[in-house]
């Protein structure tokens, strides 16, 4: 036992310390310390270099330049030329100096030596040994299905080398951690715009903007991890006067920079955004050449809720659809959208006799009883802030006003919404698209100082996908996907979980064998943690990469891969800040500490143990393919790579002489700036990349009757309707006594679980807390600091969960509300026991605690007990 | 007179060089508890004052002065009372106070000492404060630049007192053999009692009395001035800081004499000599300050409940009414009750020696309250930006240290009784 | 001369901490000790709430209160502004920490070894020694250890002695090499700025005269070298929340 071995070993050492120790005080008392020490150095010569790499932390990869001494680094600062981070970092950025040197990483390759589903007990083995033996239970799975070796990871780094290189070189089924983070969002977006991304305005020019769940000054917004969204957000108000009102049950994600707080009850959302949908309607703020031209608005839907289409043209392809019809106001009569001269959004009108509307009329008879005062009622808002939002954001949005950026003469809608876990909640498939329908409306998406999602103005494969949504008699695979209950599914470890504890529920017949944790730690990061414990112990092999012993490792890992944090080659990852684009590559500070290495190393290695390395198709050829290099710049498919000659290659071809030093050097290859034609979703060409933008879920209501077809219960086809439509969400149905709504929700100080054991965050964030409302900690009967259970309850299944923290009191909260931060939870390493739960603790996953793409909820009703 | 005169007995006044059982329990008592005082020390030098209650203030939520400090001030305040009674008696012939006149000087020396030590306790590096005080002293310092001159020069000064005042004694206990005969000579420093002498020795203390005056009213304000002059601490910026350090130092140093009198008294059979006279005199003048005192402090309350900034707001509440309220409200019950009693004993004019000492102890406890209470709450709630409140509880070390230094100063007292006589000697010749 | 001074742009403080972090790592202050720190606070009740983020470093007063008392004149002001700690005279009295009315002192209470190991973090581990040669901590900065400026010297910046007062240096050693402070130098939002008051012409100057602001209790007449941009001062119904771990552990 590795574990063993290494206390003794610091237990002796630390006598021999001590007692030298003692020893000092008994003769000069504390004086050991009283003469600043060191002076020594003085005397000596230090040499101080810099090492330019980025942030291993966080999800943007921020630029940081490492100041060493004598090889050993002694301070991370932002790079300044790194546009995401402009020479800054966050606190985590700052801290994780801390973390490399964490004398309680996995030091060498661990095996286990006791059962799992409990706390773990590992021998230290060689590299060669710990891939040896992956390899030997990965690669039977591989020749009898590869799908049944599952790779799932969270927020991974360098994707190419991971996520699509290896994944392809084995055939393994890849799971990633989104549906935990804003997947729904994603799903949403890529439906209704076809971008790969959730919202977020386009700063520079905005001026207003609903901060809608956005936690400003804490984490990210969409795509970015901190630093760039509040450095943005902060030059607008400065130089444009931007408004920021801010949605959410507690004010301190906006701080001091809400311009109006909009105290919203949890999980209604899309009622917030279908009432004001409403209400712009109303008001005519319709930017209306916008809606004809570019999105599906004018389109004909007969009676069965079906667009009404044309012939297929002579030239058509193989599975395209006949054209869309819309009713033209110019010539009377229905013609495919793209012909027609005026389109009509509004009226009845009759297509060989059969009665049809243009969608957007039924948008305006879908969304009339969605009033101010009916959505006051669900979000806890007056209706009058309801219709004074909708008229200001109406009014900023300056509809018909264009302005010349670049030379090129764009749509000026200044008005958009920064939201991205909103997605994280029951409804959030439809909560996103209802949302985008408010941005919609004014014409503002893609638009100067309107609504943007991507960095660029790209369209995801998705969005062709989900024309037509798959769905398909079972059995299906462990994922679900093109399945009768998620047919809009990208992958949902939740789901994977579930899917191992009743296969037959899910008509699933296959379940993983064999997996690899990469980057991912769903026992303390996910909902539920009790479905990991119920699940993750049916793998007949789990191997988990990670610098420390992860709570899911100490539980689960049959093999624990000690990997580097800041002291490995890793990348590339993308600079841009959506203005200035760029390319940055992480560089290693120092040599790997201890026994640990480099993931790309050790999937090289790996595959090499798996006969998969080599060849055509080989983990090489996969790398050549994905970074991409090619020609002369490719590697050879017979030789084993170096990690720094493959970064030298890949900057080689996109140009840059000099190879990896120009990055060892400037740290960051600046790309110029983005032109207003590919940030600007009107400026493309052609527009909006020729993606028509779906106000009618056409698809959506297809996918419904097949779900309803094949048998699917309600829970699962319900939300597949083609508008927002409100319901009240599932959690809201458990007993009264029940009377409380948890939240959880990033702090600046920690990034998930995974920073948890940096002592030095810890210190600047607290311990785990359950914030309150003071007025509902009177009714409680508790105060500031004082223990208290929080139990939750699940409505559908009647089970209940319970936690005990303590509590902290603000009046920035709603009074209905309790919120818990994530990060905490961990009892591994050592020390982070005793900060507190998790609130996946008593979350809950599944129906009724997903949306309706297969994505997590994090919202539950819970009474909190004195402790 | 009648009483023990040299000449009639062998053996010396005051129970000198002879050691009772009484006074042995009572020696090894103390030499314990300075024992335990020094254990205690010896944990903090070793481990530094990590050990001991105090903390940051600010963000570390405690006080970082504490006991230690809060004694020191005692004691300075306790030296009061030698030297004034000392110097009231020659200034203005109070001849009935003549007996308690040198144990008064010998309180002042032992509780300088004491609050010197006090202050060494409250530093982690004692030797390194010394040397560097010598080195680097800044006067502009209340604390210790003013403040260890004054007291270093105070304590000398009531060195040279008790010193030149009890020549006398020296000299004519030298005449006579006893164990200590050398050291008597060695004091008397060749004085013969001669009346030209006297004479000079009576101008000397004179002067040197009207000189100490106003040495100790200085000596006692600085210490006022260490919290007076900090705008920065609510609860100490303020004119009646100095003043009110005078006199409750007069109040806590009269104290303090009237229980070492009674003390002596019946512990060196000396009952004639110190007359309940005496102890009306005293308790008279401890009276007198006590009601100067209790008027500074209806004064401080009015200033600090009406219109008191918020931050002086924070730290009246946790006085009058929060944390520190049964230390507040304590400290005003036991002075008002001394007063009371005193008043009642004057109007009435029945002075006994146990109401004076009921009264001394009274006003001690309400001194040792209030200097705490002057040093931890303007620290714990006495912040001006939004810290959160702090908290600060003295713990072992530092009460074993406190009790060490009491028990220590007890010990000199009980030593200096057993070599020299603490009451003057009568003039045989008279 | 120059005369150092910071402005600190409330209207931009995210209340992130990373200044306080960066403190840490590059003054190598061990735990539970903040010279610079950031209020986190509110006001009102709800819905009518408003928040606001404070940092704190050392005020660096021209009238410092704690100079005055110092009775070894271990606390010194040098000509330029900065306000520092001289740890090798310093003999422990914590009268300059009473004296601050802004409570930015720290006295060290632990030997480095102890308050680093209350981070529950063995540096001592054998296999990180390997890699650092036993410095603790590891990211132990050697320009602290050197005495600093014209007088040539120490600055508390250095070995954190146990039983010596120290606080915020306005990180003298990187303003002798020409840089910014860590803190203003880390800051997400480029909230704080540091220069040369004395030059009318300097950016820092241009800043401060383009916009309102104010010293942090003006009226006790310090006269901080640190401005405050936008927001406000604390009032008597601001209340901290979030504090973080303040508690000095063995
Ligand atoms: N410091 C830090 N930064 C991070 C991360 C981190 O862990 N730490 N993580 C990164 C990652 S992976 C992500 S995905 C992003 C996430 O970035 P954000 O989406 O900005 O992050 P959250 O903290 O989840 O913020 C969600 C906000 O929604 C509020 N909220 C909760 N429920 C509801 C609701 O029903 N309605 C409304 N309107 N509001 C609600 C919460 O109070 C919270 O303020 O942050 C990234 N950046
Ligand atoms: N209650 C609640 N839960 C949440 C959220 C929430 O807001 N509230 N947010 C969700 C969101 S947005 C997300 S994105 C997910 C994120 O969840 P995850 O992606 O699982 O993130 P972490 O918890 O940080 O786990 C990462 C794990 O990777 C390992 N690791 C760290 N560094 C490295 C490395 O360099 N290499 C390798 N190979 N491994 C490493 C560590 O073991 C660490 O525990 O959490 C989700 N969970
Ligand atoms: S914002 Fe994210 S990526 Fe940037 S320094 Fe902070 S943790 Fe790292
Ligand atoms: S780093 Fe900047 S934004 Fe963050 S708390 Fe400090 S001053 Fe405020
Ligand atoms: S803030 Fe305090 S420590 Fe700093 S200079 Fe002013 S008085 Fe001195
Ligand atoms: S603690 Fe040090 S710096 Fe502060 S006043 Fe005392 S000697 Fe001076
Ligand atoms: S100036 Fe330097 S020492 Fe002062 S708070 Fe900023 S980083 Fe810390
Ligand atoms: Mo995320």
């Amino acid at each position: 036992m590795v574990d063993l071995t290494r206390r003794t070993f610091i237990k002796g050492s630390a006598a021999v310390a001590g007692g030298t120790l003692a020893a000092k005080r008994f003769l000069f008392g504390g004086f050991e310390t009283v003469e600043p020490t060191n002076k020594l150095l003085l005397a000596q010569q230090i040499r101080e270099d810099f090492v330019n790499t980025t942030c291993w932390i966080g999800k943007q990869d921020c630029g940081i330049v490492a100041r060493r001494i004598d090889g050993r680094v002694v301070k991370l600062e932002g790079l300044d030329a790194h546009p995401k981070n402009k020479g800054t970092l966050c606190p985590k950025g700052v801290a994780q100096i801390a973390a490399v040197y964490d004398p309680q990483r996995v030091k060498t390759p661990l095996i286990r030596t006791n059962g799992k589903g409990g706390p773990g007990e590992f021998r230290a083995a060689t590299w060669d040994e710990a891939l040896e033996l992956i390899a030997s239970k990965v690669k039977p799975v591989l020749e009898e299905d590869p799908k049944l070796f599952l790779w799932q990871k969270g927020r991974s780094k360098a994707k190419v080398f991971y996520d699509t290189a290896f994944v392809k070189a084995t055939g393994a089924t890849k799971l990633g951690h989104g549906a935990y983070c804003s997947d729904a969002g994603y799903r949403a977006l890529e439906y209704t715009l076809g971008t790969h991304a959730v919202l977020h305005p386009d700063f520079k020019h905005s001026k207003y903007i609903l901060s809608w769940g956005w936690n400003i000054t804490n984490a990210g917004g969409n795509k970015t991890c901190w630093i760039t969204w509040p450095q943005q957000m902060l030059d607008a108000r400065e130089k444009n006067g931007l408004k920021i009102v801010h949605l959410d049950p507690r004010l301190r994600s906006a701080g001091p920079f809400a311009d109006k707080w909009v105290p919203i009850k949890p999980a209604t959302d899309m009622a917030f955004a279908l009432a004001l949908c409403r209400e712009l309607i109303a008001l005519g703020h319709l930017d209306e050449p916008y809606l004809k031209t570019y999105t599906n608005s004018p389109e004909l839907v007969g009676p069965d809720g079906l667009i009404v289409r044309g012939e297929l043209p002579a030239d058509a392809e193989e599975g395209d659809q006949p054209p869309a019809l819309v009713w033209d106001l110019a010539t009377g009569q229905a013609v495919p959208h793209a012909e027609a001269q005026d389109p009509a959004l509004t009226g009845e009108f009759d297509v060989d006799g059969v009665p049809v509307k243009p969608a957007f009329q039924l948008f305006t008879e879908h969304v009339d009883p969605y009033t101010p005062e009916w959505a006051s009622d669900i979000t806890g808002i007056p209706a009058d802030d309801i219709r004074e939002i909708a008229a200001e954001f109406g009014e900023n949005a300056n509809i018909g006003a264009s302005i010349v950026v670049d030379g090129v003469e764009i749509p000026y809608r200044p008005v958009g919404i920064m939201a991205y876990h909103m997605a994280q909640q029951e409804l959030g498939f439809q909560t996103v698209r209802a949302m985008t329908m408010v941005s919609m409306l004014v014409g503002a998406p893609g638009a100067v100082g309107g609504q943007l999602s991507d960095f660029t103005w790209k369209i995801y494969k998705n969005y062709a996908k989900f024309e037509n949504l798959k769905v398909e008699e079972g059995p299906y695979d462990f994922t679900l996907k093109n399945s009768k209950f998620f047919p809009i599914n990208t992958g949902f470890p939740g789901i994977v979980a579930k899917v191992m504890q009743d296969p037959a529920k899910y008509e699933v017949e296959k379940l993983p064998k064999v997996a690899i944790l990469h980057y991912v730690n769903p026992l303390t990061a996910f909902p539920s943690q009790k479905d990991f414990l119920d699940s993750y112990g049916k793998f007949e092999f789990v191997a988990v990469l990670s610098p420390w012993l992860s709570e899911t490792a100490d539980y689960f890992a049959d093999v624990v891969l000690p990997t580097a944090t800041m002291e490995k080659y890793e990348g590339p990852s993308s600079a841009s800040d959506q203005y200035i684009d760029g390319k940055a590559l992480r560089l290693p500070v120092m040599d790997p500490l201890f026994d640990s290495r480099g993931e790309i190393e050790i999937y090289i290695d790996l595959c090499e143990k798996l006969g998969v390395l080599y060849g055509e198709d080989g983990y090489i050829a996969q790398i050549n393919k994905a970074l991409p290099l090619e020609d002369e710049f490719a590697l050879p498919l017979d030789e084993k790579p170096d990690v720094r000659d493959i970064f030298d290659r890949w900057s080689r071809m996109e140009g840059l002489e000099g190879g990896i030093e120009y990055f060892e050097k400037n740290g960051v290859w600046i790309k110029g700036e983005v032109a207003a034609t590919k940030r600007y979703g009107y400026a493309t060409d052609p527009p909006f990349k020729g993606a028509l933008h779906r106000l009618y879920g056409e698809s959506l209501l297809v996918a419904q009757r097949k779900q309803q077809e094949l048998g699917a219960d309600e829970v699962y086809w319900r939300d597949y309707t083609a508008f927002p439509t409100w319901r009240t969400p599932t959690f809201e149905q458990s007993p009264a006594e029940y009377d409380l709504t948890l939240i959880s929700y990033h702090l600046v100080t920690h990034k998930q679980s995974r920073t948890s054991m940096i002592p030095l965050l810890t210190e600047l964030s607290g311990k785990q807390r359950l914030d309150m409302n003071p007025e509902t900690a009177r009714r409680l009967g508790v105060g500031e600091g004082d223990e208290v259970v929080v139990e939750s309850h699940n409505a559908l299944t009647g089970e209940t969960r319970q936690l005990r923290t303590v509590v902290a009191l603000s009046e920035a909260f709603r009074p209905d509300v309790v919120g818990m931060p994530h990060h905490f939870g961990g009892w591994s390493p050592e020390r982070n026991k005793g900060l507190g739960p998790s609130p996946n603790e008593i979350f809950y996953t599944g129906e009724g605690y997903m949306v309706c793409t297969a994505d997590q909820s994090f919202h539950v009703k819970v009474r909190v007990l004195k402790g | 007179m009648t009483t023990e005169t040299m000449t009639t007995k062998r053996e010396l006044p005051q129970g000198i060089g002879r050691l009772s059982t009484g006074w042995i329990a009572f020696f090894a008592a103390m030499v314990a508890v300075t024992v335990v005082g020094l254990y205690a020390y010896f944990q903090q030098l070793g481990n530094g004052l990590i050990v001991t209650g105090l903390r940051d203030l600010g963000t570390g939520g405690g006080a970082t002065w504490g006991l230690y400090v809060a004694y020191y001030v005692y004691f300075i305040g306790v030296s009061f009372a030698g030297i004034t009674v000392a110097a009231l008696i020659r200034i203005f012939k109070i001849e009935k106070l003549e007996p308690v006149a040198r144990m008064g000087e010998l309180l002042t020396v032992v509780s300088l000492i004491l609050g010197a030590l006090a202050i060494l306790a409250d530093l982690e590096h004692p030797w390194r404060a010394i040397v560097n005080l010598f080195e680097f002293g800044r006067p502009q310092s209340p604390f210790f630049g003013t403040f260890s001159m004054v007291i270093a020069g105070y304590l000398f000064a009531s060195l040279v007192y008790l010193y030149v005042t009890s020549r006398r004694d020296a000299a004519r206990l030298a005449l006579q053999p006893s164990r200590f005969q050398g050291l008597y000579r060695f004091l008397a420093a060749g004085y013969e009692d001669t009346p030209e002498q006297r004479r000079i020795d009576r101008r000397a203390t004179f002067w040197l009395a009207i000189a100490i005056l106003p040495l100790l009213v200085i000596a006692h304000s600085t210490v006022g001035f260490v919290f007076g002059l900090q705008v920065g601490r609510p609860g100490w910026f303020g004119s009646l800081q100095a003043p009110g350090f005078v006199v409750l130092a007069g109040v806590s140093g009269i104290g303090n004499l009237i229980m070492l009198a009674a003390i002596v008294r019946w512990a060196t059979k000396t009952e004639k000599r110190i007359t309940v006279d005496a102890f009306a005199w005293l308790a008279k003048l401890l009276l007198g300050l006590l009601l100067v005192y209790l008027y500074f402090t209806a004064v401080e309350i009015l200033t600090i409940t009406y219109q008191a900034s918020a931050a002086e707001q924070v730290l009246s509440d946790a006085l009058l009414k929060g944390t520190y309220a049964w230390i507040f409200w304590g400290a005003i019950v036991s002075l008002v009750a001394a007063a009371v009693l005193l008043t009642w004993k004057a109007l009435t004019r029945r002075w006994t020696i146990a109401a004076a000492v009921a009264a001394g102890i009274l006003v001690n406890i309400g001194a040792v309250a209030k200097r705490y209470l002057i040093v931890v709450p303007s620290q714990t709630h006495g912040q001006l930006l939004p810290y959160p409140i702090g908290s600060y509880t003295p713990n072992w070390v530092e009460f074993a240290v406190v009790f060490g230094l009491f028990s220590l100063g007890a010990i000199m007292i009980g030593v200096f009784m057993k070599v020299f006589p603490i009451v003057p000697l009568e003039e045989a010749e008279q | 001369m120059a005369k150092y001074a910071m402005a600190i742009n409330l209207d931009r403080c995210q209340g992130c901490r990373a200044c306080m972090e960066a403190c840490k790592i590059e003054n190598n202050t061990p735990q539970a000790v903040f010279w610079m720190y950031v209020f986190r606070t509110e006001t009102g009740e709800f819905p009518d709430t408003k928040m606001s983020f404070m940092p704190r470093p050392c005020q660096h007063c021209n009238n410092p209160p704690c100079v005055k008392v110092c009775p070894v004149g271990a606390r010194f002001r040098r000509g330029d502004g900065i306000v520092l700690t001289d740890a090798d005279r310093c003999i422990g009295c914590r009268y300059c920490e009473v004296a601050c009315p802004y409570g930015v002192n720290y006295y060290n209470w632990r030997t480095p070894t102890e308050a680093f190991a209350a981070y529950d973090v063995d540096f001592t581990d054998p296999e990180v020694e390997a890699v650092t040669g036993g410095v603790i901590p590891p990211y132990k900065n050697p320009d602290l250890d050197r005495p600093q400026g014209d007088e040539q010297r120490m600055t508390a910046g250095s070995a954190h002695s146990v039983g010596v007062m120290e606080k915020c240096t306005f990180c003298v050693h990187r303003v002798e090499k020409g840089l910014e402070p860590a803190c203003a130098e880390v800051c997400p939002v480029h909230a704080i700025h540091f220069g040369d008051v004395e030059d009318p012409e300097g950016p820092l100057s241009t800043y401060l005269r383009e916009r309102a602001g104010f010293q942090l209790l003006e009226e006790l007449g310090t006269d901080p070298s640190v401005y405050y941009v936008g927001g406000g001062p604390p009032t008597a119904e601001t209340r901290e929340i979030e504090r973080p771990l303040t508690e000095v552990q063995r």
